[in-house]
């Protein structure tokens, strides 16, 4: 008995000199600690699986979403083709955070089809998709001379990942 | 009502197969074993109704599964119609002693931490997110894993080729209610902890097992991953079972442990296509072996098909088939290969490359927190105090050398097999060989011996 309790001591002592350890205890605690408290305050309140996905995914989603919702207000056809600006453009132009996501994360999002400058077929793009100071515009495309000079104003921007 | 129906799926499936290949453990082995054995089956099902074009209809999907597992307890059902109380006797064994329950609540914590957030959080993942996780998502929809998805421009990722696998098991849990999919890691988590924690428990004294099998919990890349679905994660655990079962075979001969070990690494190639380069890499081994048996050079060239037919065959249809004769947009893999294979400048500096990097850094220390440097002075002391090692010891250690060097030479044949990526992730691959290495370390035997043998002096106070 005394030999048991004894090495449950040690079980303890052992664990507890891991976790404390160097980086382990960083991790510990940056990690799993706080995973237990997002799981104590996401199980007293769930929220939608909208919101999960809101916070989860951060602003690229929440800009995709906007441009979901600009669509169908706009009466759009949902298979349209949206030309992107270039992250670059956002980067070294506007001098803001906003990143884009490719446009195989928009279709995963939104079920909305979108394009590069640099993507094959992107002769198609129906709509160039804006966004100054939060808000989302969408401007068709209505001749092969408009691309082109949108596309000749975002060359020197790359796109980014 | 769901999890329950996919977990006794999942279980029966798993124990068929494992009947088949004629494996018996007791029950706290065959449990989880199963459980692992019977989510690879099911990621297996909807791609092979895929594969025949059968739509992928929750009738169609869980009605493979069914038919899966009826199929493969046949046997079953006949031996327990002669027998039915055979399952009393796997019962028998179960034992927890009191030191065991701190290393039981800690690990409790945090797999309960990494199924909950497997269950409530969607996939994050940029890997998955664009490509197997929305092919799956659309797959639901559209009842086809070839959808629209592929119709949208794909210039900017590979992600789409990927292994099915990922993919089946997310529209298997997304028809049965889950919409983020996920659980299915979940279940390979904590099948392969409580399994892990058996073995090691077999091998070492419980207090030394769960301190190793914490050890192994708590590396960060690896934890991360438990919570996180992508590919390394389960091929990192099919991998390792399939090597335990080669090892164990190279051990006491059994074919049961063979096939089993050929399932496993088959598996480990379904999920990721690159692991049949490590495969290779291990024939040596089991080539030794076989002359030790005084297996002929004929014999030798069987035993290889046999060993890598499995492997071979889910290479093939994954990647051959599946990609260049099933999807719409075709991926040439030969395109991708490094045209100056033989200068081996750039080889020496991959490895040069993991070891500071990845393995001797801070980044390092992030990575794996302090497992392999506890390895590294395990085997340092092991060759300084007892100047040989284990055959156990040396097989796991073999195991190590070869996916240490199989991800530099992956390195160096692909140069999209990124350090910082793709051999980080596949790195992971060692952690649990680590562990196993350190349970067959003469030092640590010898503490769990002396640890045993100061226990049993007068102790039998056991919690049951």
């Amino acid at each position: 008995m005394k030999k048991t309790w004894l090495l449950t001591l040690v079980s303890i002592l052992t664990i507890c000199c891991v976790l404390c350890f160097g980086y382990n205890r960083t991790w510990f605690i940056d990690k799993p600690v706080l995973y237990w408290q997002a799981f104590v305050r996401e199980s007293a309140a769930h929220a939608s699986r909208e919101d999960v996905r809101r916070a989860r995914y951060g602003a690229a989603y929440a800009f995709c979403m906007t441009i979901k919702d600009s669509v169908e207000k706009g009466h759009i056809k949902k298979d349209a083709l949206l030309l992107f600006e270039p992250n670059g453009y956002y980067k070294d132009s506007l001098h803001t955070d906003l990143h884009m996501p490719e446009p195989a994360l928009l279709y995963y999002y939104t079920g909305l089809r979108g394009l590069w400058i640099n993507s094959p077929g992107v002769g198609n793009a129906n709509y160039l998709v804006r966004i100054r100071e939060g808000k989302v515009t969408l401007e068709p495309i209505l001749s092969d001379g408009q691309l082109k000079r949108i596309l000749d104003g975002y060359r020197k921007f790359t796109p980014m990942l | 009502m769901g999890i329950v129906l996919l977990t006794c799926c999942h279980f029966f499936s798993g124990y068929g197969l494992l009947k088949l290949f004629r494996l018996q453990y007791k029950l706290l082995v065959m449990v989880p074993l199963a459980m692992l054995a019977g989510v690879a089956i099911a990621s297996l099902m909807p791609f092979i109704l895929q594969l025949v074009y059968c739509p992928l209809y929750p009738g169609t999907v869980f009605g493979a599964l069914t038919m899966a597992c009826i199929l493969l307890n046949i046997n079953n059902f006949r031996a327990l119609r002669a027998s039915p109380w055979r399952w009393k006797r796997l019962l028998r064994g179960i034992r927890i002693r009191l030191y065991e329950i701190p290393y039981i609540l800690i690990l409790a914590f945090l797999v309960w931490v990494s199924v909950w957030r497997c269950y409530y959080l969607p996939p994050t993942s940029r890997d998955a997110l664009s490509g197997p996780e929305a092919i799956a998502e659309y797959a639901v929809r559209e009842h086809t894993m070839i959808n629209s998805f592929f119709t949208t421009e794909l210039s900017t990722t590979n992600n789409q080729f990927k292994s099915p696998f990922l993919i089946s098991l997310q529209v298997i849990y997304k028809m049965a209610g889950y919409p983020f999919g996920q659980v299915w890691l979940s279940i390979i988590f904590v099948s392969f902890t409580l399994l892990l924690y058996q073995w090691l428990k077999t091998a070492v004294h419980p207090v030394l097992g769960g301190l190793l099998l914490l050890l192994l919990t708590i590396t960060p890349e690896m934890y991360a991953y438990t919570l996180m679905v992508l590919y390394d994660y389960s091929n990192t655990v099919y991998l390792f079972l399939g090597l335990y079962m080669l090892i164990g075979y190279f051990d006491n001969k059994r074919s049961a442990l063979f096939w089993s070990a050929t399932f496993f690494m088959g598996i480990a190639t379904y999920i990721r296509s690159e692991t049949l380069v490590l495969l290779v890499l291990f024939m040596p081994a089991l080539w030794i072996m076989r002359r030790r048996e005084g297996t002929s050079f004929l014999g030798l060239m069987w035993w290889t098909v046999l060993f890598l037919l499995p492997s071979v065959l889910c290479y093939y249809v994954t990647v051959q088939l599946y990609n260049n004769h099933y999807l719409p947009v075709h991926y040439d893999v030969s395109a991708q290969v490094n045209q100056r294979l033989m200068e081996l400048g750039p080889l020496f500096r991959r490895y040069k490359d993991i070891i500071t990097e990845l393995v001797v850094s801070a980044f390092g220390v992030r990575l794996w927190g302090y497992l392999m440097f506890v390895f590294a002075g395990l085997l340092l002391a092991e060759l300084v105090v007892m100047r040989r090692l284990t055959r156990a010891g040396r097989n796991w250690l073999y195991a190590i050398v070869v996916v240490f060097g199989g991800l530099g030479l992956l390195g160096h044949l692909l140069p999209l097999f990124s350090l910082t990526d793709s051999t980080k992730r596949g790195l992971m691959k060692v952690a649990p060989m680590m562990v196993f290495y350190m349970c067959n370390n003469q030092l640590i035997v010898r503490l769990s011996h002396w640890i045993r043998r100061w226990e049993e002096a007068s102790a039998d106070d056991v919690a049951r």
